[in-house]
Order: C-alpha cells, then sequence, then structure tokens
C-alpha cells in the first residue's frame, strides 16, 4: 500500500510537471523542460510531503480499504453465482462415513489376507495383536453397515437422494459416452462425451461400492455371527462368505487405490485432490467442463425462474 | 584347576575299568545279597522296596565292566547301613569326558529336570528312563528309550497319556504294525529338553504344535509311502485358525484343538473326535452352539483345488472379475493419461511470462 501510495505521488509530481510545461507553452524546449522538472522537484515535491503527505496517505488507505472491501463482496456474488452446489450435507456425510470405514477395514483387514507378509506382521503389532485387529475390524464393519443403512434411508426419503439413485441407473449413453471416451482418447474425436450429473465413470463407482457393500456385509455378518448363521446354514456356506469376503475386499481395495484414486487424487487436472467431497462445490467451469448437460439444464431452469 | 581335578578323575576311572577287566566280576560281593531273588526290604510305612539285583541284566547293560559302587559312590562298607542315595550319572556323563555318552545338560530346563532341582524325589532322573541296571545304548532293541520301546517308559508315570497313545494311529502305526517312521512320545514333546506346554519354548506350545505336526505331515516322502492324507498343514494355514496362529494368538485351535494330542484316530474310526459323528462336540469345545451344520462341508478347505467344488468356482469368478475389471479400469487411465499428455496438460514444463 505505501508503495500504491509513493507510485501515486510520484505520479501527481508528473501530471504537475505536465502542466505546467503546457501551460507555460515550451514544449519543445528540452532545456526549459528541463529547467521546470528541477525546478518541481527542489520546490513542490518537498512541501507536499511536509504539508501534504499524511492526509494524502489517508485519503488514499481510505479509498483503497474500499476498494478491497467492494472487490471481496464481489468474489462472494460471483461466487455464489458462478458455483454449483453438487453434494448436499448428507451426502458428504456419508461419504466421510464410508470412506473412514473401508480405510479402517482395509488396514484391519489385509493382514489377514497376507498373513506372512512382513507388513502384516508390523501392522498386526502396531495394532495389539489379532485380538485387537478383530475389535477394529469391527467397529470399521459397524460403521459401514450405518453407512448402508443411513444411505438407504437418504435413498428413499431425501428428495435429493431420490433424484441421485434415479439418475445414477445406467442408461444407453452411458455405453454410447463410453464409445465416444474411446473415441476421444485415441484422437478420432476432438469432443469429450458431455455428461449429464453422474458420467459413466462415477455411476461405474457408485454401483461397485453397491455391489461390493452387499458382499462385503453379507459375507462379514455370516463370520461375524457364525455361531448363530452356522446354526442355520451349512459350513460350506461359512467357506463360501470367507472365499468372497476375501476376495472382493481384494477387488474392492485395487479399484479404490487405483481407480478411484487417480479419478480424484492423482489425475493431473485434480492433484493433489479435488475438495467437493467437503465442500460439496463445483465452479462453474468445472460444471461446464464435467456435467455440460446438468449445467445447460440448471441455467435454462433458472432462466425460467426469472423470465 | 578344573581341567586338572577333571583329568584325575579319568585317569580313575580308566586305572577303574582296566582293572575290572583284568579281575572277576567286581560286583560279585554285592551279589551276596542283592543277588538272591526275592530280596527286600519292608519300610515302616509297608512299602516293599525290591532290592533284587539280576546279574545278567547287568552283565548285558552297557555298564557291565563297572563296579556297583562306581555308581552308588555312597556305599563304603559293605554290608552298608544306610540306604544309599539316587545315582548321580555325571559323575562320568560330565562334559569333555572322552570315554563315556556326553551329559544332556539340557535336561535340568526341562520340567522333569527342574522337578529334581526343586527336590521332588519322584522326579524322574536320566536312570528311570534310560534304565538303572538294564542301560543300554539308545539304539540297541533292549533300551528303555528305543524308538519302539520309549512310549511305555514314558507310561509308567504318564498312564492316562500312554493308553490313549496306544490305541492311537500312531500308537498302532509304531507298536503293533512295526512302522518306525511313525512318532512315538519323544518326536512330538522332544527327548531330554520336555517343557510344558504352557511354556512358548516348548514343541507342543498351542503355536508351535504345527511345526511338529507339520514334520511328518508336510514332508512328501511319508506321505506317498504310507498314503497320509496330503495338504493338512497348508489347508490349516489358510484357514481363519492358521491365520490367526500365526499372528500368535494361542486361543484358537491348532492341530490338536480338533485332532487331539494323544488319542489321535482317523475320521474312520467311530472313537475319532473328528468323526462326522463327534465333529460337532470336537467344534463346540470353542464354539459353543456348534451342532450338526458346521459337519456340512470339508474342515480343511483347499480354496485353489476344484475338489471343494462351489468354493473354488467362487473364487475362480472374483479371479477374473479382479482380474478383467482391473484391466479395464488400468488401461482407462493409461488412455486418459496419455490424452492429457498429447493435449499438452502434462509432460510439458509450464510457461510462465
Amino acid at each position: 500500500m505505501e508503495g500504491g501510495y509513493d507510485e501515486a505521488r510520484n505520479k501527481f509530481i508528473d501530471g504537475l510537471e505536465k502542466s505546467l510545461v503546457e501551460s507555460l507553452g515550451i514544449q519543445g524546449e528540452p532545456e526549459l523542460i528541463e529547467m521546470t522538472k528541477g525546478l518541481v522537484r527542489a520546490e513542490t515535491a518537498r512541501d507536499l510531503d511536509v504539508f501534504m503527505g499524511t492526509r494524502l496517505k489517508r485519503i488514499y488507505r481510505a479509498v483503497a480499504k474500499e476498494k478491497k472491501a467492494r472487490a471481496r463482496i464481489a468474489e462472494k456474488k460471483r461466487w455464489r453465482q458462478e458455483t454449483f452446489q453438487r453434494f448436499n450435507l448428507y451426502f458428504r456425510i456419508q461419504h466421510i462415513i464410508l470412506f473412514a470405514s473401508v480405510i479402517i477395514l482395509i488396514i484391519t483387514g489385509l493382514p489377514i489376507k497376507f498373513p506372512n507378509a512382513t507388513a502384516s506382521k508390523i501392522l498386526m503389532s502396531v495394532m495389539g495383536g489379532i485380538a485387537m485387529q478383530g475389535v477394529l475390524h469391527r467397529i470399521g464393519a459397524v460403521l459401514l453397515i450405518a453407512f448402508y443403512v443411513f444411505h438407504t434411508g437418504y435413498t428413499i426419503f431425501n428428495k435429493d437422494g431420490r433424484r441421485d439413485f434415479v439418475a445414477l441407473l445406467p442408461r444407453p449413453k452411458d455405453v454410447t459416452d463410453v464409445v465416444k471416451m474411446i473415441k476421444y482418447f485415441f484422437g478420432l474425436s476432438r469432443e469429450k462425451p458431455r455428461f449429464d450429473r453422474f458420467s459413466y465413470i462415477e455411476k461405474f463407482d457408485y454401483w461397485a461400492v453397491y455391489w461390493g457393500g452387499i458382499v462385503m456385509v453379507g459375507s462379514g455378518l455370516i463370520m461375524w455371527l457364525h455361531n448363530i448363521t452356522l446354526r442355520y446354514l451349512p459350513k460350506y456356506v461359512y467357506d463360501i462368505a470367507r472365499e468372497a469376503h476375501s476376495d472382493e475386499a481384494l477387488l474392492a481395495t485395487l479399484t479404490i487405490v487405483i481407480w478411484h484414486f487417480y479419478n480424484v487424487h492423482f489425475n493431473p487436472s485434480r492433484f493433489p485432490g479435488s475438495l467437493v467431497w467437503w465442500h460439496g462445490k463445483l465452479t462453474k467451469e468445472q460444471m461446464i467442463d464435467e456435467h455440460p448437460l446438468e449445467y445447460e439444464r440448471i441455467m435454462k431452469a433458472r432462466e425460467g425462474r426469472n423470465g | 584347576m578344573r581341567t586338572i581335578s577333571y583329568f584325575l578323575l579319568v585317569a580313575a576311572a580308566t586305572l577303574v575299568a582296566a582293572s575290572a577287566s583284568a579281575q572277576a566280576p567286581l560286583y560279585q560281593k554285592c551279589l551276596l545279597c542283592h543277588g538272591r531273588p526275592g530280596f527286600k526290604k519292608v519300610m515302616p510305612d509297608g512299602k516293599v522296596l525290591e532290592l533284587f539285583v539280576n546279574r545278567a541284566e547287568l552283565e548285558n547293560s552297557i555298564h557291565a565292566k563297572l563296579h556297583c559302587t562306581d555308581c552308588h559312590a555312597d556305599v563304603m562298607e559293605i554290608p552298608h547301613l544306610k540306604r544309599p542315595g539316587r545315582v548321580n550319572c555325571y559323575r562320568c556323563h560330565y562334559k569333555d569326558n572322552p570315554n563315556g555318552a556326553l551329559p544332556a545338560n539340557e535336561f535340568f530346563q526341562s520340567v522333569h529336570g527342574k522337578l529334581v532341582a526343586r527336590g521332588d524325589p519322584k522326579a524322574p532322573l536320566c536312570q528311570n528312563c534310560h534304565g538303572g541296571h538294564s542301560v543300554q545304548k539308545v539304539d540297541s532293541p533292549l533300551s528303555t528309550v528305543n524308538h519302539q520301546n520309549v512310549a511305555s517308559t514314558c507310561g509308567t508315570c504318564h498312564k492316562p497319556q500312554y493308553d490313549n497313545y496306544i490305541q492311537s494311529i500312531h500308537g498302532t502305526a509304531l507298536l503293533d504294525r512295526h512302522i518306525r517312521s511313525a512318532p512315538t512320545c519323544t518326536t512330538c514333546h522332544g527327548k531330554h529338553l520336555i517343557l510344558r506346554p504352557s511354556n512358548p519354548e516348548s514343541n507342543i506350545y498351542p503355536l508351535n504344535v504345527i511345526n511338529v505336526c507339520s514334520k511328518c505331515h508336510e514332508n512328501k516322502e511319508l506321505i506317498r509311502k504310507y498314503n497320509i492324507p496330503g495338504g493338512r498343514i497348508s489347508t490349516y494355514k489358510e484357514s481363519y485358525h492358521g491365520v490367526a496362529d500365526e499372528f500368535g494368538s494361542v486361543r484358537v485351535a491348532n492341530c490338536s484343538s480338533c485332532h487331539r494330542a494323544h488319542l489321535i484316530l482317523p475320521q474312520s474310526d467311530p472313537r475319532s473326535s473328528i468323526n462326522k459323528a463327534n465333529l460337532a462336540k470336537t467344534c463346540s469345545k470353542c464354539h459353543p452352539n456348534a451342532d450338526v451344520n458346521f459337519t456340512k462341508g470339508k474342515i480343511h478347505v483347499n480354496y485353489k483345488s476344484r475338489s471343494s467344488g462351489i468354493i473354488y468356482y467362487i473364487g475362480l469368478f472374483f479371479e477374473i472379475l479382479t482380474l478383467s475389471t482391473l484391466t479395464v479400469l488400468f488401461i482407462h487411465i493409461l488412455l486418459d493419461l496419455f490424452r492429457r499428455y498429447r493435449a499438452g496438460e502434462i509432460g510439458k514444463k509450464k510457461e510462465h511470462d
């Protein structure tokens, strides 16, 4: 700001010189111009600093402050108008519960799948042995089951939940989108497929979790409550549950670590990660880039409401 | 100083042995009394001490050339008035002895040795297992600690375990069918260093049981030769029991929890703990509600074998699903990166103005 003030002061002196040169009519005479400049610097600049400095500074600061405040308000207004609430609070809470439980389950579950690995041994001793591992894994399981109960309720009773569930159902457009994307990848087309609210990538993620959750919770409960389930089911059902639990766990872990992490973290346009899971908002640019059809639909609805 | 005293002792022992071979058997005098069949003493508490010594036994033993007092060193006069103490084999079987067998010093770390050290008069010393007057080399068929005979030797004190063992598949294989590879007590419990099952150093500590059993049950040659069911250890290790065992759970079932420790019998035997009729009871030791459903399906499941039926196909289904899904996803990621590279989003330096 002080730098800005110095610049303004120098410009003021420059202007003074210029107007003196003009009113004296000495534009063509460099020596007289030099003399005027020299006198202005010697007489005025010092007086300006001594008698007007503080006042000019005060004026400068007040206006500059007002300017900043206006800019902030304008930015807020622009953000409000040009960002789109993609995920509501319920949705974001569900995602946080889901990833917290999945992280716990993966960390506590992997050593059981690979008992001979050194890393498993280290992990197990950090957790405090297999008894503690069992407790932690079940805490993760309770969180995951809570998530599914919450999500089912959300899908049935929440308006956004119902809308999203319908929007997530697979459509023929998803197949054509995949074809378009492949063409785009190979440079056969310049246009990326235009996605609606959920791209086929996001639909895949959603249904993968849906399927995986049924397999994991179902098989996990058979094993957790084996003293009850084996009263009604033969032992080979338990073995099937164990095999499925172990295999689906690996599939889910690899899909999350490779696929989901690429799409939301390591992908160059997202790295090191998007915060949509936290604030649930997309900017106008992101909307146009990633969900153009939804963006157009929203804008049309707004126009209809305004007009 | 110790070396010198050792040297003197060795010299003395050699002298005794040399003079023994030159003269008539040195136990002649002792056998005046102890050689009479039925020579015994009735103790104040009514117990009868058999004091007869069989000459033939002595002459056939590995110690045939020793004098009675070489071992019963506390007998100073004949007849002796005091009851001689227990024989201490370490008089000769000390470390670096050039003539005699090497001592098993780890014996004193064992459960038997610790009882001896505590002064328990019933605790077994060397002679209780190896035989006193009849002591033989271990590889002699007459030895009480020979592979064939050691079970009955242990059984003199450990009667219930011996009774179970001789009925078990291991016991019948060794004692009735004379299969030398079949295990006896010492195969699992160790020889001199026998420890309590609760001792983590013990061969039969819950976490170590699998190592003991796998010595034979993972030995391909033995499995083929005696038609032993294979893959028992590997399938156990894959099961949750095996995984928990691997991570140090002593509560979880190991081999002997289900198959029992001594009365191990094949599944076909109706007395067997793993016979279909008894399996639910065996499982219910840990799983309180175990009933007939526990027996429907294999216990040792080989998830990677076609013989496991539906479990194998479930595994195969997931294998195909995982490989195909991840291949597609991976290609999608690579193509996306490739496209971004071509479009100049990555791989090129951003230009600053």
